[in-house]
């Protein structure tokens, strides 16, 4: 977790892997985000298949109008450790929202407006990442909540993440 | 002891938050339980028949019947009581009515 007024800073979240997709399908958002995180080498090769099956037997879409009803809804896309190098989240901001299934009731669909990708290989650490990310989910301001999922630069969703995850 | 099995897709994330919010609120309601997380693809007959309660995000298809008692865990994940405790609850039900122990 971060605390910046107490000097820590996350490591979750990386400066260079918050990406803005205009890309309109699940598949193409993740085609579009998997081939630059196997170029940055934070996942392996097979990573983008493995990613895009995950998704289409359990899906990631939740829906946060149950938090709170201004909310845009989210993705939490993310596949097994043995296919990723490392342990962080990808914020992905969708310029347009994409559809999703839903995680807790998969034959519903939703517009999903931003994903958070976990990339985890270490399931065992003492931290929950999805935990972690519902947390600052449902105890951030919602109304400033609202405003950073408008978010359209990289610098400032990056910014908001270590003032607030 | 209580032997529950939670499951998720991939075994990173989900069900390891719904297994460590199982055992710390169950212990807080007075009872001993012990949750696992596994990742679906490799749950099988003889695994789930050594535990008493399935708690999946959502009901998957395993290819047989589930023999022991499910309580679908998903609402958990918000980390808003409003979601999680009716699972809770149902979990307390489903092991008052099993005689679970």
């Amino acid at each position: 977790m971060t605390d910046t007024h107490s000097g820590k800073v996350s490591t979750l979240f990386l400066l260079d892997s918050i990406f803005l997709s205009e890309q309109t399908t699940k598949e193409a958002v993740f085609k579009d985000v998997a081939e630059q995180l196997v170029q940055k080498g934070l996942v392996k090769e097979n990573f983008l298949d493995n990613l895009i099956k995950r998704e289409e037997s359990f899906p990631t879409g939740m829906d946060l109008s149950v938090v709170n009803e201004f909310l845009p809804n989210i993705g939490i896309p993310h596949t097994e450790g043995e296919f990723v190098n490392t342990r962080c989240v990808i914020p992905v901001k969708l310029m347009t929202p994409v559809t999703f299934n839903n995680m807790i009731n998969p034959s519903a669909t939703l517009e999903v407006s931003f994903l958070f990708m976990i990339l985890n290989n270490d399931p065992g650490a003492q931290t929950n990442i999805l935990s972690d990310i519902m947390g600052f989910i449902s105890t951030v301001n919602p109304e400033e909540l609202n405003n950073f999922f408008n978010y359209t630069d990289t610098e400032k969703i990056y910014q908001f993440l270590q003032e607030n995850f | 002891m209580i032997k529950i099995l939670a499951a998720c897709g991939a075994g990173v994330n989900s069900s390891h938050q719904i297994k460590d919010s199982i055992e710390t609120e169950m212990t807080n309601r007075g009872y001993s339980v012990q949750a696992d997380a596994v990742v679906v693809k490799d749950i099988t007959e003889e695994m789930m028949s050594k535990y008493d309660i399935f708690t999946p995000i959502s009901i998957p298809d395993l290819g047989f019947t589930i023999p022991i008692p499910v309580v679908e865990a998903g609402p958990i994940l918000y980390r808003i009581p409003v979601m999680a405790i009716p699972v809770f609850d149902a979990l307390e039900k489903t092991i008052k009515d099993n005689n679970l122990k």
